[in-house]
């Protein structure tokens, strides 16, 4: 288990607002780690600091074994070095289909030249079956995605990530509007996903993050209040405080 | 692979079949060949109508499928035309100039006929000398690449400084407006070297082809607009079927989720936009010699809305509905404006289209941005009984995410 | 001198009784020294008529002097007269009657010789400076200074003393510096003139200074000793040789180089059978070619040798070249030098000062033309096209106002309100009618107001022709608050200025003060929670859009004013607007300020480096905005953090 990504000391103002103070987090490979914190604690803001999103003010971002810094690096390079994120609210595509939303996800040269001259099917064919088997999308795959419902465009979304074959994962609420089979159904994928590589989950949901049975990171007003297994942290009085408040 | 490409996209065949009819419909009825049920001028109106749709098509591309609204594509189209008309004024005036020195009492040297050409030429502007923009007029193939290249690396250049600092939406297409404002005004300078206003002239007179009659020479035109037409056609389909076209159209919508998916959204931009420049570029160059004449007049910012109009009534996202536009409104407009059309007596006023055609024009484009967003395209969904996409999700991160009327095929 | 004249012979209508003696009888007491003039009689006679003038003096001078006064033979009385065919019409002296002869018989043209005219001429000065009249010593001021020569000096300076008018002694002294500084008699009186005008910047003291700074071109084998020499000119640094030797062939000390031309028609003199000198004319289709074959013509010694460069270059550096005042005293030229160096400094600081008031007015039309649309884009998110027409919908209102009220006053004061009632009013319909329907679909609003764009346009042509129509001003309003000769502004750019401030003024109170103000930024901010809070978002997008479109047709009036009002005028200002907008940063007040400054003084800045091109200053202009969005790109005042998104 070695070190896949290391924030630290990075710090983000917004008008004055301090969303990220001093934030530091390691993420091994593999590992899977929920993130969890109050409203305004600075989750999404982490992440995206992580994608490149927002630019800190301070810090450092380090990724993988040749030690990239990920601040001096555009979204789509950060994707490209490996990293993949799902929003918060399901954004595929919706007036492609299925199928072309995973297709455009999958692991392939980026550019456009590539993309315009390299038009061989069968290879990727056989993946696509094989991620729209695991999001159980098989059926729907030649539908307009904008006809899906919600948690299918949850689904749909988490497929697009497999499909990218990331390093780290950034997962933004992935259970928000499911059905308690697919919560279930999504905690065996994230955790299966996790043992090859470095997945990182935000969630509110305390029986989500129970069941994935992973280390614990609590946030704060933007730093680590917090961090262990879901036992240790909510024995903590600190963490008790903040989400009970006073 | 064509084959299979064809198969995906059948709309090609049945454009193409159109396209082979209606060209040797008017070849058969045109005066070049006996009927002269179709007079030259009409012949070039046709011509002309197809260089037109042309660029409507690249424009299609640019907004329809990337959602880049830009007001830039007629420059593009009108520095095509300035590009082969340097070389047709050029050639055509080096043969009357050499026609006239013959008489001298000495065999002109080189110099003499350049000068003499210069004379001729930048004459209306007050000046003699040659700019250095026209340094390859005298070459046809240096011409050519001119208006290939010349609009290309404009696009490239304007296209690379706005996407890099990230300029979308309104914004971008304000700042294309502005370049071709600055385009126009640029060009409308006496010192450019480009005669100012006076633009270039003459251009239906082929240098070399003198003998030919003037209804042969329009047929030659336009048969090749009409192959240009194909050509350009099947090369768009091809660009935005298949992945790359999933991934221009991911970016219209929403570009901000393409580039976590680690695609270059700049780069794809920047591609779609110098190829559509590029190919505007050669529409210009087909048009112009079939109108005789260019000026700056032309390339004016109003001209490129004027284009993004045209797109939008005959529908957005789909090749053939951006020709049917450029047809349909470009005809009518010469129809209207022509004079041809029967005014209609109010009894208290009586309305005469030279007059109420832009005003029609301006209502109709908003009655069918309001009403038909599809354009007349979407007629063509009712025969296909098109599955649409019967749920909206939520908003995405970026407001690009929030135009859902758009985009679908 | 004509309107002098005038004065004159009205002035001889009105009051020739209040005089004991009149001018005729003066001359007839004179009568010798008038027909028959000379150098000794003539001053005389000028003293007899300035000791106690007889209304008329000046114009018998002057008429004197131009040969137009004649004598009848049988009793010597003095007429002006002017030959008319055979005959001459002639004016009495004192009455300024008319008769007609028709032969000239028995008059005679008096002929003062040319001295006798000098002395008459400035003593006519003199007269006239002095003439009781103020407006007639006005006259003659301006055509001194029109037309400055020596002998005006005295006669000026003479006059000064008695002037009671202190204006016109302030023209009369400044004046007197003049003429010293170009005709002095001292080289001392000239250096302390030129000394006192050097802190003068009108368009005459710097005539005067180049009159005596005027310079040419000269060579010689050697610097003459005589010359006021201002620089010497090195050949191949200041001028290049080719020039240097030209300037040689003009002055006949070398001999002239033989040109592509000459080669030419030495040539074609020489055709014989198609041939040159035994070269057949076809191979002459080259410059080496004609070279060639006229060398052959100079090596038969049929046409003159070619100048190589080394001749010329030793020819050139045989000489010298250089620059010769024509004011002989090196001292005057060194101290009228200095002296316009002077001027040159407060001339550069007053063309800055004015070009900062032109980029300051320019900044003004900019910020009115843009403020609305920046309300508008900035509240709502609207582009609107049609903007531009708003402008003009309310020039045309102004116009209309005026063909009901012709006190131009009165009708600017109707006519501003009105412009924004009727503006605001199609505003208000235009967003229930189509923006409202197009939210979230911001490209396609663009498009559907363009297609309004496109539709006003041509109805405003339908209605009022293509022709411009004039929006005048008020008399107030017209004419320019002068600073000085350079520094000027038209008062009603200052009136925009002004108009502007308070435009200014007004929508911050409006957006900061207001219930309005605060409704509509919380629409801007977070329509989803203002409309929970009770606020009306449809409402307030309504008022909003009315407001921006009413302003639009305020600054119509207000551009219409100083530019003519067509139903293109809109397009001309929307481009601007836009980038005004975008260059500023949306959705706020100071960034539209800050963005017409920016624009204003950009373009006039650019217009200063290249005057005579407007279109290359407005293509810079583009062209630096585009490259500005590049730094800025969410323009100058950005709004900042999360809020702004993407």
């Amino acid at each position: 288990m070695s070190t896949l990504l290391e924030v630290s000391g990075v710090s983000v103002t917004f008008d004055g607002f301090r969303a990220i103070n001093n934030l530091s987090i390691q993420i091994a490979e593999p590992e899977l780690r929920a993130v969890i914190g109050p409203n305004g604690a600075g989750k999404t803001t982490f992440m995206d600091i992580i994608t490149g999103k927002t630019k800190p003010d301070e810090g450092r971002v380090i990724f993988g074994e040749k030690s990239v810094n990920l601040l001096g690096m555009s979204e789509s390079q950060i994707a490209q070095a490996g990293i993949g994120r799902k929003f918060q609210k399901p954004t595929v595509f919706e007036a492609q289909t299925v199928r072309e939303n995973i297709v455009m996800a999958l692991k392939n040269p980026r550019g456009p030249f590539d993309v315009l001259f390299k038009r061989r099917a069968d290879a990727r064919e056989e993946r696509v079956r094989e991620i729209s088997d695991e999001i159980g999308l098989t059926e729907a795959l030649d539908q307009t995605s904008g006809a899906l419902s919600h948690g299918q465009k949850q689904w749909l979304e988490i497929g697009m990530l497999l499909a990218q074959d990331p390093r780290l994962l950034l997962v933004d609420e992935p259970a928000a509007g499911m059905t308690p089979q697919e919560r279930e159904h999504t905690t065996d994928l994230l955790v299966r996903a996790a043992r090859t590589r470095a997945v990182v989950v935000v969630e509110h949901d305390m029986e989500f993050v129970r069941r994935l049975n992973c280390k614990v990171t609590v946030l704060h007003e933007g730093s680590v209040l917090a961090e262990g297994s879901l036992d240790h942290v909510t024995k903590n009085k600190d963490v008790v405080d903040v989400y009970l408040g006073r | 692979m064509s084959n299979s490409f064809i198969g995906r996209n059948p709309s090609i065949l049945w454009f193409l079949l159109a396209l082979s009819v209606f060209t040797i419909g008017v070849t058969l009825l045109s005066e070049a060949t006996g009927t002269g049920l179709i007079s030259t001028s009409f012949l070039k109106t046709l011509g002309k109508t197809l260089c037109l749709c042309l660029v409507a098509i690249a424009m299609d591309v640019v907004w329809g499928y990337c959602g880049i609204l830009s007001l830039g594509h007629f420059a593009f189209f009108g520095i095509g035309g300035y590009a082969i008309g340097m070389w047709l004024m050029y050639a055509r005036t080096e043969g009357i100039v050499t026609g006239s020195l013959s008489g001298s009492a000495l065999p002109p040297t080189p110099q003499e006929v350049t000068d003499a050409i210069g004379t001729q030429i930048f004459g209306v502007v007050g000046s003699s000398e040659f700019p250095a923009l026209w340094a390859f007029s005298h070459s046809l193939p240096l011409q050519l690449l001119a208006v290939v290249a010349v609009p290309g690396l404009l696009a490239l250049v304007f296209g690379w400084l706005a996407f890099r600092s990230r300029v979308t939406g309104v914004y971008l297409s304000i700042l294309t407006q502005a370049m071709t404002l600055a385009l126009s005004l640029y060009f409308f300078q006496n010192d450019t070297g480009l005669r100012g206003n006076n633009g270039l002239s003459g251009l239906q007179n082929i240098p070399g082809l003198e003998a030919v009659p003037q209804a042969t020479i329009s047929l030659w035109f336009f048969w090749a607009s009409a192959v240009a037409l194909a050509l350009g056609y099947i090369l768009f389909a091809w660009v935005v079927s298949g992945k790359l076209g999933s991934v221009i159209r991911a970016i219209r919508d929403n570009e901000a989720r393409v580039r976590f998916l680690g695609y270059h959204v700049e780069s794809y931009k920047l591609f779609v936009f110098t190829l559509t420049a590029m190919v505007a570029g050669i529409a210009g160059a087909l048009y112009y010699p079939q109108a005789g004449i260019i000026n700056p007049a032309e390339i004016a910012p109003i001209a490129s809305i004027y284009l993004a109009v045209w797109v939008a009534i005959g529908g957005r996202g789909r090749l053939y509905g951006a020709v049917i536009g450029a047809a349909l409104v470009s005809l009518l407009s010469s129809w209207f404006t022509g004079g041809s059309a029967p005014p209609i007596n109010l009894g208290f006023y009586v309305v005469k289209w030279t007059e109420w055609w832009l005003v029609l024009l301006g209502l109709s484009f908003v009655a069918v941005t309001l009403f038909f967003p599809k354009g007349i395209g979407g007629i063509f969904d009712y025969f296909e009984r098109k599955r649409l996409p019967d749920r909206q999700g939520d908003y995405g991160p970026d407001k690009g995410a929030l135009r859902q009327q758009e985009g679908v095929e | 001198m004509l309107r002098a004249l005038l004065i004159c012979i009205a002035i001889l209508f009105s009051a020739p009784a209040a005089f004991s003696q009149t001018l005729q009888e003066v001359l007839q007491a004179n009568s010798g020294a008038v027909s028959s003039p000379s150098r000794g009689t003539v001053d005389s006679l000028i003293e007899a008529l300035s000791a106690n003038p007889p209304p008329g003096v000046p114009e018998f001078l002057e008429q004197w002097r131009d040969r137009n006064v004649w004598m009848r033979e049988s009793d010597g009385m003095f007429f002006y007269a002017v030959e008319q065919g055979d005959g001459l019409v002639l004016t009495d002296i004192d009455t300024g009657a008319e008769q007609t002869i028709d032969d000239d018989a028995g008059f005679d043209q008096l002929r003062p010789n040319a001295g006798v005219r000098r002395v008459v001429g400035s003593a006519l000065v003199q007269f006239l400076l002095s003439d009781p009249d103020i407006g007639r010593r006005e006259a003659a001021l301006t055509s001194i200074s029109r037309d400055p020569s020596a002998d005006q000096l005295a006669p000026l300076r003479a006059s000064i003393e008695d002037e009671p008018d202190t204006d016109i002694l302030a023209r009369k002294v400044q004046l007197e510096r003049q003429l010293t500084a170009q005709f002095g008699d001292t080289a001392a009186e000239r250096i302390e003139a030129i000394e006192y005008l050097s802190g003068d910047l009108s368009v005459e003291v710097r005539g005067v200074l180049s009159q005596i700074l005027n310079a040419r071109q000269g060579v010689a084998p050697e610097l003459p000793q005589d010359t006021n020499v201002a620089r010497i000119l090195e050949p191949g640094e200041d001028m290049t040789i080719d020039e240097a030797y030209a300037l040689l062939v003009d002055a006949d000390l070398a001999p002239s180089t033989v040109s592509p031309g000459d080669i030419k028609t030495a040539l074609t003199e020489r055709i014989e059978d198609g041939q040159v000198n035994g070269i057949p004319v076809a191979t002459l289709n080259t410059d080496a070619a004609r070279i060639a074959a006229y060398q052959s013509l100079v090596d038969a010694g049929e046409a003159a040798p070619f100048i190589t460069p080394e001749e010329r270059a030793a020819a050139a550096a045989a000489h010298v070249f250089y620059v010769s005042y024509t004011e002989p005293n090196s001292d005057i030229t060194a101290a009228a030098e200095e002296a316009e160096r002077a001027i040159a400094v407060r001339l550069g600081v007053g063309q800055a000062t004015d070009l900062t008031l032109d980029a300051l007015s320019l900044a003004s039309i900019y910020f009115l033309a843009a403020i609305g649309l920046a309300i508008t884009f900035g509240v709502m998110g609207v582009i609107n096209m049609a903007h531009g027409e708003f402008i003009m919908m309310g020039a045309y209102t102004g116009y209309v106002v005026q063909l009901f009220i012709p006190d131009y006053t009165l009708s600017i004061i109707v006519a501003l309100p009105l412009a924004f009632a009727v503006t605001f009013g199609a505003g208000v319909a235009m967003e229930r009618l189509v923006i409202r329907w197009l939210y979230h679909r911001p490209l396609e609003t663009l498009l559907a107001t363009f297609g309004i764009s496109i539709a006003l346009q041509q109805l405003a042509k339908n209605i009022f022709g293509t022709q411009a129509r004039p929006l005048t001003s008020p008399d107030w309003l017209a004419g320019a608050w002068v600073l000085n000769d350079v520094v000027q502004i038209s008062y009603i750019r200052i009136a925009i200025f002004v108009l502007a401030l308070i435009f200014l003024a007004l929508i911050l109170f409006i957006l900061k003060r207001t219930r309005l103000g605060l409704e509509v930024r919380a629409v801007t901010q977070n329509p989803g929670m203002a409309a929970s809070m009770g606020i009306n978002p449809d409402r307030i997008n309504m008022l909003t859009f009315g407001l921006g479109s009413g302003i639009a047709g305020i600054a119509g009036v207000a551009i219409g004013l100083y530019a003519k009002v067509t139903s293109e005028m809109g397009s001309d200002y929307i481009v601007q607007s836009f980038m005004t907008v975008v260059v500023g940063g949306v959705g706020n007040v100071w960034g539209t300020l800050a963005g017409a400054s920016l624009i204003g003084f950009t373009q006039k800045g650019i217009e200063w480096f290249n005057p005579s091109n407007t279109l290359a200053a407005q293509t810079f202009m583009i062209l630096f905005v585009i490259l500005f969005i590049q730094f800025r790109p969410k323009g100058i005042v950005a709004l900042k953090g999360r809020a702004a998104g993407d």
